[in-house]
């Protein structure tokens, strides 16, 4: 038994280890996207150009779902520790709808913007900044979805939860890189 | 059959067909769906290239584990024995030594590859009776450049990496062997895909891949180079986080971080690099990729794009990238000379933080290959002065080794012989680096042949000549059996020899004016120079051929290698050759230092006691 846990904890700081070190990476890789973003507002007048209008309204919605995602994910790290494996299956079921939500929001903005892709620069790296982010929040709803049936399945107990606890990491950066993303489209114009 | 099904790379190939197939198949619906001319070749083979790679990653089951891990299923038991057939180097394998020597050999058979693309370009300069158009001829070049980045240098050194990082900190494998499989695989694809661009019509920008002309007037074999590119880009982020990861968690007991071999501080200075700045080349290979299929303007002025953002973005990484063919390579060296001298490596806490300090240094430098290209005048002196800082560290590491061997008995062993060439060649590299560094010269040389001369030296010595020595020196302690001294020495002459022919005259040519990638000059005082070079050049290749013999030979017909041929303290040699699957009998205690070469008998670790309470 003893030999079982301290086994467990060596993986489980392995597996924290290495997701932290890859997120590192990720956010070099939005910073490459953030860089592009304002390499190109400062060398071109008028930034956004002419034609693009922007409408806050369904990105400041979709904040709001991945921001109420993220307390669910949170509040899931937290109850498994207490054991409360429904709640815990719940919770991250629902953060993954939410997620698809976002992308079914951000999907039907896409489709109503006044700019495309190679329409300009701009929507260039508009489409690519908001496309890079959508790809994460296509990942993180897959996990959490898959961190949900397995929580269902009997894989995670109150003392081994490794998944959830790496799987809620994720989620929280990609919630934060949203807020960056959004922030930096919408108002710092 | 079924044989030959069992092999993993005739089940990836027939996915990756498969996913080619269906790939350019959804592309045509979904153009005709939207009105469009079913048939782009751009866009058709730029998703029939991805959904191929995908299909044969699927079909090489690199992706089944997590697919179970998904659903919840129950797990599988993994055989953890590999089998002891050569096929095994075919299938994945989640064994670190596999995976190592898969990465090596992967290396070695590009190598040759891409010699021998510029060997052609080569005997067309020297005007011996055949000539290549100028498009081929940039094309030659500028696929041997791609592929001795990003398929030769970064995974030679990532297959050392595989291998001995857990071996030298007594770990039993990698922190996520499944990853490692994974970030190995890409790499063939790459490569393939990176060689077959050559008869997609090739590509003539250079391998620095430069809008505006990378993104108008390229055939196809421009996104199959991107596309490679991007794939090998992904491999080496995915790899760095597993080598990472693998020094910071799964360190023996009692190997603080000043008991690590140097090789490890390498290793963990060219991931950090590697982790952090390949994702700006990623994506600016990317953008190339979205403006040559979907016609997304982010270097086109026509569309408010700025071609410069290239240059920032690729140079971002590909300077820290030259620290990352070049770090694990002095590691290596500094690996070597204690054990040949066998003395204490001179000042191992500066060795080590140097190697830091060269990964620090060298994010900072990047601007200095954009001099030229009408980057603001306030930025030139700044990233002057870091350029020419980056040489401390560097000088720091050079005065090491030359304080070493200073004194020692050295053993003339050819992974010996090829450290010293290294270090010479190093030299002449990092010297030039800080003469060309200072801005006027920089205009004055600038896309000449003193450019290509310089970083030829420094890549043969911080690259190439190092990749040999370890080679030499670790190839015991991989298959047990030792390389032949004598072919050694003779590769030792022919690339040493070459290496002089190749570069000196390069220096030389580039001064008086020769610029690179030009097919044709009309100034024959040229020729004779060019020649050298040429010759140079085939030497190496010959070098090339006698280490294939060598390795090919020692394998089956070497003198049994035992233990420990070197008499090495570093973890590695405390283990039989070839190590077992868990690499060592019992979890190694580390209690002493690795170099104390001749002054302490207190070994570096135990590797025999039992030692059931790991209190870390």
């Amino acid at each position: 038994m003893d030999a079982y846990v301290s086994r467990d904890k060596t993986e489980r700081g392995a597996s924290r280890m290495g997701m932290i070190v890859f997120l590192a990476s990720e956010v070099f890789l939005f910073g490459s996207l953030f860089f592009t973003y304002f390499y190109l507002k400062i060398n071109t007048k008028p930034w956004p150009p002419e034609g693009v209008a922007l409408d806050p309204k369904f990105a400041a919605i979709n904040t709001g779902i991945l921001l109420f995602g993220s307390l669910l994910v949170w509040a899931a790290s937290r109850l498994v520790r207490r054991g409360r494996m429904a709640a815990v299956q719940a919770a991250l079921f629902t953060a993954s709808v939410l997620g698809f939500v976002f992308l079914g929001i951000t999907g039907w903005e896409w489709r109503h913007e006044s700019f495309r892709a190679w329409t300009n620069a701009y929507g260039s790296i508009f489409f690519t900044l908001t496309g890079f982010h959508a790809l994460h929040v296509f990942g993180g709803a897959m996990l959490m979805l898959a961190l949900a049936i397995r929580t269902r399945r009997g894989k995670y107990t109150f003392a081994t939860h490794t998944g959830i606890e790496v799987g809620a990491l994720y989620w929280h950066y990609v919630d934060f890189i949203w807020i960056l993303v959004f922030t930096t489209l919408f108002f710092i114009r | 059959m079924k044989r030959f099904f069992s092999i993993g790379l005739v089940r990836g190939i027939l996915g990756g067909t498969a996913g080619t197939g269906t790939g350019a198949g959804a592309v045509m619906l979904i153009r005709m769906a939207m009105g469009l001319p079913a048939w782009d070749e751009g866009q058709v083979w730029a998703a029939g290239i991805v959904a191929g790679v995908a299909g044969y990653l699927i079909a090489l089951g690199l992706f089944n584990y997590w697919a179970r891990w998904f659903v919840g299923a129950r797990d599988r038991f993994e055989p953890n024995m590999p089998s002891r057939s050569w096929t095994r180097f075919l299938s994945v394998s989640t064994d670190h030594k596999t995976i190592g020597i898969q990465y090596l050999a992967t290396a070695l058979i590009f190598l040759p590859v891409a010699v021998a693309l510029q060997l052609i370009a080569r005997a067309d300069l020297s005007k011996i009776g055949f000539s290549l158009n100028p498009e081929t001829y940039t094309a030659l070049i500028s696929d041997h450049g791609i592929v001795m980045l990003f398929i030769v240098a970064i995974p030679a050194f990532a297959g050392l990496m595989n291998y001995f990082v857990p071996l030298q900190i007594g770990a039993k494998d990698m922190a996520f062997p499944r990853l490692n499989a994974l970030s190995f695989w890409l790499v063939p694809a790459a490569g393939i895909l990176m060689v077959t661009a050559l008869g997609a019509g090739g590509f003539d920008t250079g391998w620095t891949i430069y809008p505006p002309l990378s993104v108008s007037y390229q055939p196809l074999g421009m996104n199959l180079v991107l596309i490679g590119a991007y794939l090998a880009g992904f491999s080496s982020i995915l790899s760095a986080v597993n080598i990472l990861t693998t020094v910071i968690k799964l360190r023996a007991p009692g190997m603080g971080i000043f008991r690590m071999p140097i090789f490890v501080w390498t290793a963990v200075s060219t991931t950090i690099l590697s982790l952090l700045f390949t994702q700006f080349v990623s994506m600016a290979l990317l953008f190339v990729l979205l403006e040559r299929t979907l016609n997304m303007p982010f270097f086109g002025t026509a569309g408010g794009g700025q071609p410069l953002l290239y240059q920032y973005m690729f140079w971002f990484y590909s300077h820290p990238a030259t620290y990352i063919f070049a770090l694990p390579g002095l590691g290596i060296i500094s690996e070597i000379i204690p054990v040949f001298a066998r003395k204490p490596l001179f000042g191992y806490k500066a060795v080590a933080l140097s190697s830091v300090g060269i990964a620090i240094g060298g994010t900072m430098v990047f601007g200095h290959h954009m001099f030229a290209a009408g980057i603001p005048a306030l930025l030139r002196i700044p990233f002057m002065i870091t350029t020419m800082l980056v040489a401390v560290p560097t000088g720091v590491k050079v005065f090491a080794w030359v304080a070493t061997a200073w004194g020692g008995k050295l053993r003339m062993g050819s992974p010996l012989l090829f450290v010293l060439s290294a270090i010479v060649i190093f030299l002449i590299g990092g010297l030039t680096g800080v003469i060309q560094a200072v801005v006027p010269v920089n205009l004055y040389v600038h896309d000449t042949y003193w450019i290509v001369a310089h970083f030829h030296s420094v890549l043969f010595g911080g690259f190439l000549f190092p990749l040999m020595a370890g080679i030499y020196y670790w190839f015991p302690k991989m298959t047990g059996r030792r390389m032949s001294e004598g072919l050694g020495r003779a590769q030792w002459w022919l690339m040493t020899l070459g290496s002089a022919l190749l570069i000196l005259p390069m220096f030389v040519l580039g001064l008086d004016g020769l610029r690179r990638r030009t097919a044709d000059y009309s100034n024959m005082d040229f020729r004779p120079l060019v020649i050298a070079t040429a010759v140079g050049g085939f030497l190496i290749f010959l070098g090339l051929v006698v280490l294939f013999y060598n390795i090919l030979r020692s394998r089956r017909k070497g003198a049994p290698a035992w233990d420990n041929p070197w008499e090495g303290r570093t973890l590695e040699w405390m283990t039989s050759s070839p190590p077992p699957y868990d690499n060592f009998p019992a979890t190694p205690v580390v209690t002493g230092e690795p170099y104390d070469y001749g002054i302490s008998s207190r070994p570096y670790a135990d590797v025999t006691r039992s030692n059931p309470s790991k209190n870390r």
